[in-house]
Formats: C-alpha cells, sequence, structure tokens
C-alpha cells in the first residue's frame, strides 16, 4: 500500500452533499466560526472542476428523531425553545449563551440540517447508493448529550455513527484529525464494542478541550476501542504522519470496521489561529490520502466525511477541503487555483484577507519550528506508548489477533 | 481540601494478638497495603490505637534480608512486627500539611483520628488523586497560564477580565512564584484561547500560554 499517492482514477459514485443554507447564517462578527469558509470551498471545487462527476445531494429533512438517538429530550427541547427566542434561564445548565455557543434565532433547525447532511452521507454509503461522501457543513464533534460545546450544538458525527450501528448494523471506525481532541463522539461511544473511536490532536495539556489523553483507551465491552494521539503544539508534517503511520492502520487493522467515518477539521495547519499545530497543506492532504488507502484497504472504500474545525477561513479551509474532496474522489487539485475563482471572491472577502493561488504550501515554505527534534522525540514516544497500551488490551479482549501476531 | 475529604473510611483493623500469617493473608486478599492495630478498651470493641503495620513490615518476615525481624516467624502475632509510635492525622487537617508529614518520615499512610476514635486512614495514593482532581479538567477547557504581580487585587482583576468576555474559570493552580510576580494556570471554557489571551495581552497582561501567533 502507497498511502501517499493517489490512486489510479477518480473513483466514482461521490456524493457531495449541499444546502445552501447550511453556510447562510450569521453569528457575531468576532466569533472565530466563519460560515463563509464553506462557500468558499464548493466555489473552488465548482472552478476547478472537481464537482462535475459527483452526485450532489440535498440533506433528508431534519428530524427531532434522529437528534433523540444521541441527545437528552430536555436538552434539544431547551435549545428548541432558546433557538425560538424562549427565556435564557436554563441556557448555562447546557452550555449554552457563553462565548463559544451564543445563542441565535433559528440555531435548532440550521443544527439539524447540519446533522441530517451528515446522516444522509451515511445513509447514501451505508445502502451502496455510493461509494463514498462528503458532508463539508458536519464535523461537530465537541456537542455532548445534554450540553454544547466548542461551538457544537447536536453532534452529527455521532448521530450518523448511531445510524451506521442501529439502522445498517454497520461497524463504524471513527478517525477525528481535527487539532482539537474529539472528545463529545469519544465519551458517546466510549464503552461501544461497535464503534472505534481514533483522534489526533494538539495533546488537551494545552489545547481546548482537555482530554484526548493516551490513557483514555474505552471501558467495558468498548475497552480498547477508544485511541487517542496527543500531539506538542508546533508538530510539523513528517513528525505528524509519522505518529499516524504508527498508530492509525494498525488500529485500523485490528478493528475491521466496515465503514469509516473521518472528521477532517482543517485547524491542523500553521496558519490557524485557535491551535498550535504546524502542518502544511501538504502534511494534511497526505493524511486525507492515507485514510482514504486506509478505507480501500479495509471497508471496501467505503467512507464518509466531514469537515470539522478551520479558523483561517480565506487561506487554509477552503484548500484543505479541496484535497480532502481530491483524495476522497482520486482527482488532484490543480497546483495553481482556477482564476475566476479568485476572481468570483476579490470584492467579497473583508478587506486586507487574500485567497491564495496556490493549491499547496509544504514544509520547504517555512521555517523549521525550534525544537523540532525534541517535538518529534515527545510525539514518538506518546505514539509508541499508544501503540504498546493498546496491543496489551486488544490481546486481552480478542481484538486483531491477526494483526498483533504478524 | 481537608483529609476528611480524600480517607478512606472503611478501614479494616486487627488486634495486637492476631498471627501475622493472617495479616499476610488479607494483605494479598484485599490488596491492603496498611493495616492500623486496635486495642479494646471499651470492652468487645476494637477502639484504642496502638500500632500500625505496612506490607513492607509484613513481607519482611522470615525473609533473608538483612532487615528482617529476627526470630520472628508467621505463627507471631502482629504485635512483634508493628510500629508503635504512630503518626496520626484529623479530619480537618489540610492535605497539604498531611503530604508534608507523610513526605518528610517517608511513610505510606496515616490513621485517621477524631477524638480517640479511628475514623480511616489516608495513604500516599489518596495524595496523588487529590493531585489528579486538582489538576485535572473537570470541563472542556483551554489552558491558560498567566503572570501576575504578587499583590493583593492581581488575580482578582484577571479573573474580572475572563468573566468580562462571557468565559467560564473552571481551575486555577500556581504553576511558579517569584520575587515579586506569581503565574498561574487557569482552565478556562472557552475554544478560543488565543482570542482571549490577545485580548488580555492588549490590557497589559503578561500571558505566558498560548503564545501569540507567530505568523499574520
Amino acid at each position: 500500500m502507497s498511502a501517499a499517492t493517489p490512486r489510479s482514477g477518480p473513483t466514482r459514485r461521490v456524493v457531495f452533499v449541499h444546502d445552501p443554507r447550511m453556510a447562510q447564517f450569521e453569528l457575531h462578527a468576532d466569533h472565530p466560526f466563519k460560515p463563509i469558509r464553506m462557500e468558499l470551498t464548493r466555489s473552488l471545487l465548482v472552478h476547478a472542476g472537481l464537482l462535475e462527476q459527483a452526485e450532489v445531494i440535498a440533506p433528508r429533512p431534519p428530524n427531532d428523531d434522529d437528534l433523540l438517538t444521541v441527545h437528552a429530550p430536555d436538552y434539544v427541547e431547551a435549545v428548541r425553545e432558546l433557538s425560538a427566542g424562549g427565556p435564557q434561564t436554563d441556557a448555562a445548565r447546557y452550555g449554552l449563551g457563553t462565548a463559544d455557543n451564543p445563542i441565535f434565532p433559528g440555531m435548532h433547525g440550521l443544527v439539524s440540517l447540519i446533522c441530517a447532511g451528515t446522516v444522509t452521507a451515511m445513509d447514501s454509503v451505508a445502502t451502496g447508493a455510493a461509494l463514498r461522501a462528503v458532508n463539508l457543513g458536519g464535523g461537530l464533534h465537541h456537542a455532548m448529550r445534554a450540553r454544547a460545546s466548542g461551538f457544537c450544538l447536536y453532534n452529527d458525527l455521532a448521530l450518523a455513527i448511531r445510524r451506521a450501528v442501529d439502522v445498517h448494523g454497520l461497524r463504524v471506525a471513527y478517525v477525528d484529525l481535527d487539532a482539537h481532541h474529539g472528545d463529545g463522539v469519544q465519551w458517546l461511544f466510549y464503552d461501544d464494542p461497535n464503534v472505534m473511536t481514533i483522534s489526533l490532536h494538539e495533546s488537551g495539556h494545552y489545547l481546548f478541550p482537555g482530554t484526548g489523553h493516551t490513557y483514555e483507551t474505552g471501558k467495558g465491552a468498548g475497552r480498547g476501542l477508544s485511541v487517542n494521539v496527543p500531539l506538542e503544539p508546533y508538530t510539523e508534517d513528517a513528525s505528524y504522519l509519522a505518529a499516524f503511520d504508527a498508530v492509525v492502520p494498525a488500529a485500523l487493522r485490528a478493528f475491521a470496521p466496515d465503514v469509516i467515518l473521518l472528521q477532517a477539521g482543517a485547524d491542523p495547519h500553521r496558519y490557524d489561529p485557535l491551535a498550535d499545530l504546524s502542518l502544511t497543506l501538504t502534511g494534511m492532504r497526505d493524511s486525507y490520502r492515507r485514510v482514504v488507502a486506509l478505507a480501500d484497504e479495509l471497508t471496501g472504500g467505503r467512507l464518509v466525511a466531514t469537515g470539522g474545525g478551520g479558523y483561517d477561513p480565506y487561506r487554509t479551509v477552503p484548500r484543505a477541503w479541496a484535497q480532502l474532496w481530491a483524495a476522497v474522489t482520486g482527482r488532484e487539485v490543480p497546483s495553481s487555483l482556477p482564476d475566476a475563482w479568485l476572481e468570483e471572491w476579490r470584492d467579497l472577502l473583508p478587506s486586507g484577507s487574500e485567497l491564495p493561488r496556490l493549491a499547496l504550501d509544504g514544509q520547504g515554505d517555512f521555517p523549521p519550528r525550534p525544537k523540532r527534534e525534541q517535538i518529534t522525540r515527545r510525539n514518538g514516544v506518546v505514539a509508541q506508548r499508544v501503540v504498546e497500551a493498546l496491543t496489551a488490551v486488544w490481546q486481552d479482549t480478542g481484538l486483531g489477533g491477526a494483526v498483533t501476531s504478524r | 481540601m481537608l483529609v476528611n475529604e480524600i480517607m478512606t473510611r472503611k478501614v479494616v483493623a486487627i488486634g495486637p494478638d492476631t498471627p501475622i500469617r493472617d495479616v499476610q493473608l488479607l494483605m494479598e486478599q484485599r490488596n491492603i497495603r496498611h493495616f492500623p492495630i486496635l486495642e479494646e478498651r471499651s470492652k468487645g470493641a476494637l477502639d484504642s490505637l496502638v500500632g500500625i503495620v505496612s506490607d513492607r513490615d509484613l513481607r519482611l518476615v522470615g525473609a533473608d534480608h538483612p532487615r528482617a525481624p529476627a526470630n520472628v516467624t508467621a505463627a507471631d502475632p502482629v504485635k512483634r512486627v508493628m510500629v508503635t509510635n504512630v503518626l496520626v492525622a484529623h479530619p480537618d487537617d489540610p492535605i497539604e500539611e498531611t503530604a508534608k508529614v507523610l513526605r518528610d518520615n517517608k511513610i505510606g499512610a496515616m490513621p485517621v483520628m477524631d477524638d480517640g476514635r479511628l475514623v480511616g486512614i489516608v495513604t500516599g495514593i489518596d495524595m496523588l488523586d487529590a493531585l489528579i482532581f486538582m489538576s485535572g479538567v473537570r470541563e472542556a477547557s483551554s489552558r491558560l497560564e498567566v503572570e501576575l504581580a504578587d499583590r493583593p487585587g492581581a488575580l482578582a482583576g484577571l479573573l474580572d477580565r475572563v468573566a468580562s468576555r462571557n468565559v467560564n474559570v473552571s481551575s486555577v493552580m500556581t504553576s511558579r512564584a517569584d520575587e515579586g510576580s506569581v503565574a498561574f494556570v487557569l482552565r478556562v471554557g472557552t475554544f478560543d484561547g488565543h482570542g482571549l489571551a490577545d485580548h488580555l495581552r492588549g490590557l497589559g497582561y503578561n500571558v505566558l500560554w498560548p503564545p501569540e501567533a507567530s505568523e499574520a
């Protein structure tokens, strides 16, 4: 398997979930979450011709029954009332009305729609209607059963996993490449034998949400199925990919999933203002290609991908997600980005913001981070610790015997 | 935090005449490392602390080891190997005080006595649990480390600034103290730790973590 090289040709039957309403909402201007990044990405894909062979479909109609497979009834009720302008007496109890999770009109409907998008993506793949599916509006990995967190109101990923397991009878491997730990998804499936969660992230010692330590390995029937690779601030491409290669293939092979759900938050990039990892677009592209190659190896190619974090909306997010889409569809993003894309947005961006002309940046475009060797050594120790701890648990639980005896 | 909040209340206490062999068995079966030893003061009740015995004292019995007690076998009563000058804690003792006593005397546990009665036992492991709790992350949060002048109101002022951004503080710890300044680590309930840090820098605070964005 050569994870870093693209597949031989375009992959047929890839669904792109789209609904203009997913990107058309306003938070207060200071909030780091910028919905415009979705339209910038879609427009880039259109101008680059990358959506031509895709099947663009709308999310299924949102419904509360989906939400209630994951979220507490009182929480959904509270969100609906706050969304409609109700009194904010109980808001704090549910993590709402804070700087991160402002209450805004229509939020229940909007986030329900985003969730329906990821469920639709999962349905498309689970039924065989498509080989892969992407919902860039999804990826709300911090939302808990009865609590909003990190601008995640409802957990679309958890809803899609529940549906894959309960309705389609699939075992799901969740791979989270966002710079922040995928805590909501991890805790919601912490004891579930049908779901493995894997998260590579900046260490919780430094970054929100503060969890995702190596010793969080699952419990009960889910023991050994929660995998965390906490990385040092300023981790660069080579060290990141080495940690990925040390842990992710072994974990996925041991679990042998039916489908992979990828959360591809775009915030590991060094330009991201909220996190401190130092990846380039080349490293991020290579991580996406590795996940796609593992899907080809283990799930017959079945893969659902979502967006996630990403707070450098003009330079980084569109390019990162174009690479994600290209990896999922087995195509290449043209190395020079289309003039028509730059033209379309020229007058629409805030002053001082500019779109990039090249598809990629790489490690050679930036000075090396100080302490690179220490960081690399530290990440290597952590990755090794994760593998050793999990291998012992897997031997104990009888998971992945074929892998560990190799 | 007080001893009362971290101690183990269900203590397995034994009498001084219990055979060492029985105590060794209890130690292995119940996975216990320290046994307070009580005598009968009022009729029918073991209620007077006379000693303590640790897993190390018990393991040395009959061992081929320079510190093994001479002429003691597993059939002898446990009072032959118990320590009699027992250091004890009170339920209202601050745990940092108890930790210091454990550390200075290189011992692993202290019986907790209230008004002459044994009410619990506190061990080094309880101290580790307390450390994990105090330094741990109970709510989704970011790390913020700020150096402040060591004077009245400095921390209060910082907390005020954080609160005015509608951000919750779930934990505060001292990370170091120098002449005239103290560094605090706060866990703040926001995923935009950098935004908060930049805001505080703008107000003149010396924020040690997260760092300033190094690239425009």
